[in-house]
C-alpha cells in the first residue's frame, strides 16, 4: 500500500493508466530477451489507445507485463504501469500483490484475445463461463448470474440470447465467440479493457461487426480501451491515440490523424508505406508500381543494435544511429524515437 | 480472343458428411487467360481452398471440367497426370506447417526435381541454388533447416520449391495472409517479378482485398461455394455491383482515420453449407432481398462489359 501512496501525485487527472519506463525482460540460464525496453504511454478516460506493432514487437508482452501474467522466465526489469481504480487510489500494477490484481483483473480491467476458441473452455457452456467471472467478483446467486449473463448476451446483439446460454463454444462461429468474449469482459462492467488482437482471425465483414459493437459499448459505458494490433487499417477506424513498437520499444507515438498526416519516424513511414493502396501502386495509365516494402527482418531479442533498432533496416541510417536513441517529443502530444525525423518530414 | 489459358467449367464438389452434404464448390464457371492473375476472395467457408484444390486435382472434384490448354485435366489417366502436375503447383499459406522440419532446404526444393526426374543428380544442386537466388535467398542457405528461417524467408523456399518444375500454373493459397505487412510488401514484389519473368498463369487466393486489388488483373468473389461477382479488377472495385461485394468492400478497414465511413455492415455470419439458403445463397443476409430470391437460383449474367454479377436483382439496385 505504501508504493501506492507515494505514487499518487504522478497521475494526471484526466489518466486512467500511465506506464512509464517499463522493462520485460525474459532471463534463461546464458542469456536474457530484452522483449520491451522503456516503454511509456499513457491512456485518457473513456479513450483508446492503439498500440501498433509486428510480430515480436512487444506489443502483447506489454499488456501482460501490465496484468501480472508473465509466465516464467519473465520479469520486470524496470519502470511502472500506474493506474487509477475505480476507488479512486492509483497503484502500481508492476508492484501490486498478486491479492490486489485479482480483484483488479476481470474486475476493473478487462481483457480479450485474439482466439476466441482458445479463451474459452469448451467443457462449459457459455452462460456458465459469463456468469462465472462475476461469481468471482460479485456475492451474486446462480440465477442472477444467469440473468446477468443473458443480459449481457442481448447487449453483444446475439440473437435469441436465451437459448444460446446453453450453447457450448463450439456451437458458435469466431464472431459469435468473440461478442461472447466481450460479453464475459464486459459484465463487470470495467473501467479498462485490453483487447489484444480480437479481430485478426475474424473475416473482414466480422470484424467490422465487432469494431462497431466494442465502438458502440465504450460510447454508452464510458470505458478506455488499449487496443493491441497489427492492421494500421484497423488502427484508423478506432484509436484516439497510437502507439508504434518496434523490436521491443515505442519508437513514435501520436493522435491518430497526426500519426496518418504526418509519421515522424522511418519504420511508422515504411509500414504505412508497404500496404497496398490503389491511389499510390498504379500510376496514371493503371500500371503497377513495385510496392514499398521494409528490406531485412527484425532484430534478434538476444541481440539487439547499439543505438536505434530500426538502424540497420532503415534507409536513412547514419553512423550517429548507433548512439542512443530517446522518444523526444517533436510537436504537441507527437514523440519519436529517430533523432532524424524533422529532416525526413 | 484467343481460346483461355484456363477454363472451369461447371466444377462441383460436394463433401458427404454424416451431417449432410456439403456443397463446397457449386457449380463455378471461369476463365483465366494465360500470364494472367485472378483474385479468388470470399469469407472463410465460401470454398475458396477447396475450388483451388480441385483444380489441381488435389481434391478430386464431383463434377464439372477443368480445361487446361483445351485439355481436361480430371479425365487424365495416371501417368498423364503426373506429367500436367509438372505445369501446376501450389504455395500455401502457413511457411511453418507447410515445409518439412527435418528436411534440408537442398532436399525440400531438390524432391520435387527428383520426383519429376529434372536433370542429373549434379545439375539438381545447380538448380537448387539458382532457384534460391531467384527468389532473393543465398545459395548457401541450401544447406539449413526450415526452422533457421523467418516467415518470409520461408515462404520464399516454399515459392522456390514451386518453381522447380517450371510450372506454367501456379495456385497461390493465401500466400503472403500470415506474413507482417512490410515483409508481405517484399512477397508480393517478388511474385509480380516472377510473374513477369516466367509468363506465370497464377489463381491467387486471398481475404486479403487490397492485397488482392494490387496484384490482381481479374478477381471472382466466392460466396458460399458460388460466384457472386467476377470481372477486371478495377471496375469490380470501384464500382461493385453485387450486394456481398459491396458489403465485402466496405466492411475492408482503410488505413485513413479521416475516411467516411458510410458502411454497410453485413448481418450476422456466413450460413451453414451443410443447409444453404434456397435460390440465391446470399439472400439472408442481403438487405435487397425479396420473395423471388428465395425461389430462383440465380445466374452469372454480365452488368458491363467488364462485370459479370449472379443477382436476380441485377438491373434494380
Amino acid at each position: 500500500m505504501l508504493e501506492a501512496i507515494a505514487a499518487r501525485p504522478d497521475l494526471a487527472e484526466d489518466l486512467v493508466l500511465k506506464v512509464e519506463n517499463l522493462s520485460t525482460h525474459f532471463v534463461f540460464k546464458n542469456r536474457t530477451a530484452k522483449a520491451v525496453r522503456d516503454v511509456s504511454f499513457s491512456l485518457r478516460k473513456g479513450q483508446t489507445l492503439a498500440i501498433v506493432g509486428e510480430s515480436g514487437s512487444g506489443k502483447s508482452v506489454t499488456s501482460l507485463t501490465m496484468m501480472g501474467l508473465l509466465g516464467h522466465p519473465g520479469k520486470v526489469a524496470g519502470g511502472r504501469a500506474l493506474y487509477r481504480r475505480s476507488n479512486g487510489e492509483i497503484v502500481d500494477l508492476t508492484k501490486a500483490s498478486h491479492r490486489m490484481m485479482r480483484t483488479i483483473r476481470g474486475k476493473e480491467i478487462a481483457m480479450i484475445f485474439q482466439e476466441p476458441m482458445t479463451s474459452l473452455n469448451p467443457l462449459f457452456t457459455v452462460g456458465d463461463q459469463i456468469g462465472e467471472m462475476l461469481r468471482l467478483h460479485e456475492p451474486v446467486s446462480k440465477d442472477e448470474a444467469r440473468a446477468r449473463a443473458k443480459a449481457m448476451l442481448e447487449l453483444v446483439e446475439i440473437p435469441d440470447a436465451g437459448r444460446r446460454l446453453d450453447d457450448y463454444p463450439h456451437h458458435m462461429s469466431g464472431g459469435m465467440r468473440q461478442r461472447v468474449m466481450i460479453a464475459m469482459s464486459m459484465i463487470c462492467n470495467p473501467q479498462l479493457l485490453i483487447a489484444d488482437e480480437p479481430t485478426t482471425a475474424l473475416d473482414v465483414t466480422i470484424q467490422a461487426q465487432i469494431l462497431d459493437l466494442m465502438r458502440r459499448l465504450q460510447r454508452d459505458m464510458g470505458m478506455s480501451i488499449l487496443f493491441i494490433t497489427h492492421n494500421m487499417g484497423v488502427v484508423a477506424e478506432i484509436a484516439d491515440e497510437v502507439a508504434v513498437m518496434y523490436a521491443g520499444e515505442v519508437v513514435e507515438q501520436a493522435p491518430v490523424n497526426d500519426l496518418f498526416d504526418r509519421s515522424l519516424h522511418p519504420y511508422t513511414k515504411g509500414l504505412l508505406a508497404s500496404i497496398p493502396n490503389t491511389g499510390r501502386d498504379f500510376d496514371a495509365n493503371g500500371v503497377r508500381q513495385r510496392l514499398s516494402s521494409i528490406d531485412g527482418v527484425v532484430p534478434s531479442l538476444f541481440a539487439m543494435p547499439e543505438g536505434c533498432s530500426f538502424a540497420p533496416r532503415c534507409k536513412f541510417a547514419e553512423p550517429k544511429c548507433t548512439g542512443p536513441a530517446v522518444l523526444r517529443t517533436v510537436a504537441e502530444g507527437h514523440l519519436t524515437r529517430c533523432w532524424k525525423s524533422e529532416m525526413l518530414a | 480472343m484467343s481460346a483461355p489459358y484456363i477454363s472451369v467449367r461447371n466444377l462441383t464438389k460436394t463433401f458427404h458428411t454424416p451431417a449432410g452434404d456439403v456443397h463446397a464448390v457449386n457449380n463455378v464457371s471461369f476463365d483465366i487467360a494465360r500470364g494472367s492473375v485472378v483474385g479468388l476472395v470470399g469469407e472463410s467457408g465460401s470454398g475458396k481452398t477447396t475450388l483451388g484444390r480441385t483444380m489441381l486435382r488435389l481434391i478430386e472434384p464431383t463434377g464439372g471440367e477443368v480445361l487446361v490448354d483445351g485439355q481436361d485435366v480430371l479425365k487424365l489417366p495416371h501417368a498423364a497426370m503426373k506429367a500436367m502436375r509438372k505445369k501446376m503447383q501450389i504455395i500455401f499459406q502457413d511457411p511453418f506447417s507447410s515445409l518439412n522440419p527435418r528436411m534440408r532446404v537442398d532436399a525440400i526444393i531438390g524432391e520435387a526435381l527428383s520426383t519429376h526426374k529434372i536433370g542429373k543428380r549434379k545439375e539438381r544442386r545447380d538448380i537448387v541454388a539458382g532457384l534460391l537466388e531467384e527468389v532473393g535467398l543465398q545459395a548457401d542457405h541450401m544447406s539449413r533447416y526450415p526452422h533457421e528461417f523467418s516467415g518470409g524467408q520461408r515462404q520464399r523456399i516454399g515459392i522456390a520449391r514451386a518453381l522447380a518444375v517450371e510450372p506454367e500454373f501456379i495456385v497461390a493459397d493465401e500466400s503472403v495472409s500470415a506474413l507482417d505487412v512490410s515483409v508481405q510488401a517484399q512477397i508480393l514484389n517478388l511474385m509480380q517479378d516472377l510473374r513477369e519473368k516466367r509468363n506465370l498463369t497464377i489463381l491467387f487466393i486471398a481475404h486479403d482485398l487490397s492485397v488482392v486489388e494490387y496484384l490482381c488483373d481479374e478477381v471472382v468473389v466466392l460466396y458460399l461455394g458460388r460466384i457472386a461477382e467476377t470481372g477486371i479488377a478495377r471496375p469490380v472495385y470501384e464500382q461493385p455491383a453485387h450486394p456481398y461485394t459491396r458489403a465485402l468492400l466496405s466492411a475492408a478497414p482503410t488505413p485513413d482515420p479521416r475516411a467516411v465511413r458510410n458502411r454497410e455492415i453485413l448481418v450476422g455470419d456466413i450460413p451453414s453449407p451443410l443447409s444453404p439458403p434456397s435460390g440465391c445463397v446470399f439472400r439472408t443476409r442481403c438487405v435487397y432481398a425479396q420473395d423471388r430470391c428465395a425461389q430462383e437460383i440465380p445466374e452469372l449474367a454480365p452488368v458491363s462489359a467488364a462485370q459479370q454479377i449472379a443477382c436476380l436483382r441485377a438491373g434494380e439496385i
